[in-house]
């Protein structure tokens, strides 16, 4: 689903982020990427969502390799990722409910259908009859469920999640990846970049690490 | 290959996109009247800079069309003089009367007779006693020539006045035209400067809307940068700018065209009193509805054009990281 093939990133400052990395996340798959702060794993993340380009080799999503998705495409192949941050990146002035319909707004769905939709991921991350909330009138772990609610909302069939844990004490974030999983179960290809090494000891994920930049004992 | 192609391009159905497509114009034009709502304060300060922006030129267009209404009911009463040469028995100067009233140039033709002359100057001047003492009436006859509409113009009246002095019986002919023309230079040298004018007020009313639509870019920034991770295209950001813009030149054209018409009211008065002095009726004309209709469509244009400057400037520049 996700293929980096001799991928490095050097930024404009001539800092190296990626070296050389080499991984693929399969269909379906769930994976963790994990490194010390500063290893590169916001960057690898940013190169999946065209939010940088790589410098060298080619990143490929779908088999689709993204150097060749103009400017203009950029929006609709990021419709395809569900992205998920560790400062959850909420509208503070807006309602539960217009935060996680955006993504359906934007696409361009009925009404009835957001509606529909909205309720529906509601459910899932277990927030349900809180659309008329603010964000700001929920807990960290509630908001965190908001921002996985507009991220499965159209249903991607990749999730991205970058510390989604990182704010959350353990029982909460044990929760939150038990979400991950459900999607995950459903078909949707997730990868979650963490530092928190203690959560992915418990799990039986695949696990790829990056260390100053390349990728180190990647495959489990 | 399909599935390739379906990852940069919309999921929906060409039909539910275009109907989504007009929806969205309306609920985003909508949203964004309710966006204008929410900070009353700001608005309404912009909104009165563009209505006084937009006012002076539109003043100015008013008095344009004004000068122009009085200066066309001066245009038709421009005469021609033409003074018979002494001698001419009465006879004579009858058939130059008929045969000058069939010239198409010619809209009426009036003859004041020497003993006409002479009664109206002893009437008129004071000087009758004096005119008594005279052998004889010093006074030519006098043919006067109104020019139709289409020759009533300072160069179309010089023409028939060339015309008119080759008749045999006329000494000279006199046409009171250089005020006129001066007048009309006036009026054109009024035009352009009210042309620069307005222009330059054009351009500070698109610089007023760029620079409120920057701020209101500026002050969504992480909304901005939010709708573009997940998957707003450029044109979805940018659509609530450029219609808070259009509104912003719609309400800005109408308290314009409010300004005017106060202005109206308030002068017409005292041009009444003005008026009257002179034994004139003259009222002044303010905007019609088709003249507010061409300012608030020509305000919404610079709305537009405004938002659209500044939005490809500052929009692009947001990038999520």
């Amino acid at each position: 689903m996700i293929q980096f093939e001799q991928v490095s990133k050097v930024y404009p400052g001539g800092q190296k982020a990626l070296m050389d990395v080499n991984f693929h996340l399969r269909k379906g798959e769930m994976a963790f990427l994990t490194g010390h702060s500063g290893a590169g794993k916001s960057t690898l993340l940013k190169l999946i969502t065209v939010i940088e380009r790589a410098s060298a080799g080619r990143v490929a999503i779908n088999g689709h390799d993204i150097a060749s998705v103009s400017a203009k495409h950029v929006p609709y192949l990021r419709r395809n990722i569900g992205m998920i941050f560790q400062n959850h990146h909420l509208l503070m002035e807006k309602t539960v409910f217009d935060n996680i319909a955006l993504p359906l707004v934007i696409e361009g769905f009925s009404h009835s259908e957001i509606k529909k939709r909205v309720a529906g991921a509601l459910d899932m991350v277990g927030l349900y009859g809180k659309e008329r909330h603010q964000p700001i009138m929920l807990s960290g772990g509630e908001q965190q469920r908001v921002g996985i609610a507009r991220a499965i909302v159209n249903k991607p069939p990749i999730l991205l999640a970058d510390e989604p844990t990182g704010n959350l004490d353990p029982k909460l974030s044990m929760d939150i990846l038990r979400l991950f999983e459900t999607f995950n179960d459903a078909g949707t290809s997730v990868l979650i970049a963490t530092h928190d090494l203690g959560l992915i000891a418990r799990m039986k994920y695949r696990t790829f690490t990056l260390k100053q930049g390349r990728m180190i004992g990647g495959e489990q | 290959m399909a599935k390739q192609n379906n990852i940069t391009q919309s999921k929906l159905p060409i039909t539910g996109r275009i109907v989504m497509f007009f929806i969205r114009h309306i609920q985003q034009g909508m949203s964004s009247i309710g966006e204008l709502w929410r900070n009353p304060v700001s608005s309404i300060m912009t909104m009165a800079v563009l209505g006084v922006s937009l006012s002076l030129p539109a003043a100015l267009q008013v008095l344009v069309k004004n000068a122009e209404t009085i200066t066309q009911s001066w245009n038709s009463a421009a005469e021609i003089s033409l003074f018979i040469n002494e001698g001419r028995s009465e006879q004579s100067i009858q058939s130059l009367i008929s045969r000058i009233k069939v010239f198409r140039e010619v809209e009426s033709v009036d003859y004041i007779s020497r003993e006409q002359a002479l009664d109206e100057f002893q009437r008129l001047s004071g000087f009758g006693e004096a005119l008594s003492y005279l052998d004889e009436n010093p006074l030519p006859a006098v043919v006067t020539v109104t020019p139709s509409l289409k020759f009533s113009s300072p160069t179309g009246a010089r023409e028939l006045l060339v015309k008119l002095e080759r008749e045999p019986e006329v000494s000279f002919g006199r046409l009171d035209i250089e005020w006129l023309e001066r007048l009309q230079a006036l009026v054109r040298l009024l035009e352009k400067t009210v042309l620069a004018i307005a222009a330059l007020l054009v351009l500070a009313v698109v610089l007023v809307i760029g620079n409120t639509i920057r701020l209101a870019i500026m002050n969504r920034r992480t909304e901005i940068e939010i709708m573009k991770l997940v998957g707003a295209t450029e044109a979805f950001i940018q659509r609530p700018f450029l219609y808070t813009g259009i509104w912003y030149g719609v309400i800005g054209g109408m308290l314009a065209w409010l300004i005017i018409n106060a202005l109206v009211w308030y002068l017409d008065g005292a041009l009444a009193e003005l008026m009257g002095l002179y034994g004139s009726q003259l009222s002044l004309e303010s905007l019609t509805l088709t003249e507010l209709g061409q300012l608030v469509l020509l305000a919404s244009f610079l709305g537009w054009l405004g938002s659209y400057l500044s939005v490809r400037q500052h929009l692009r520049k947001i990038e999520p990281s």
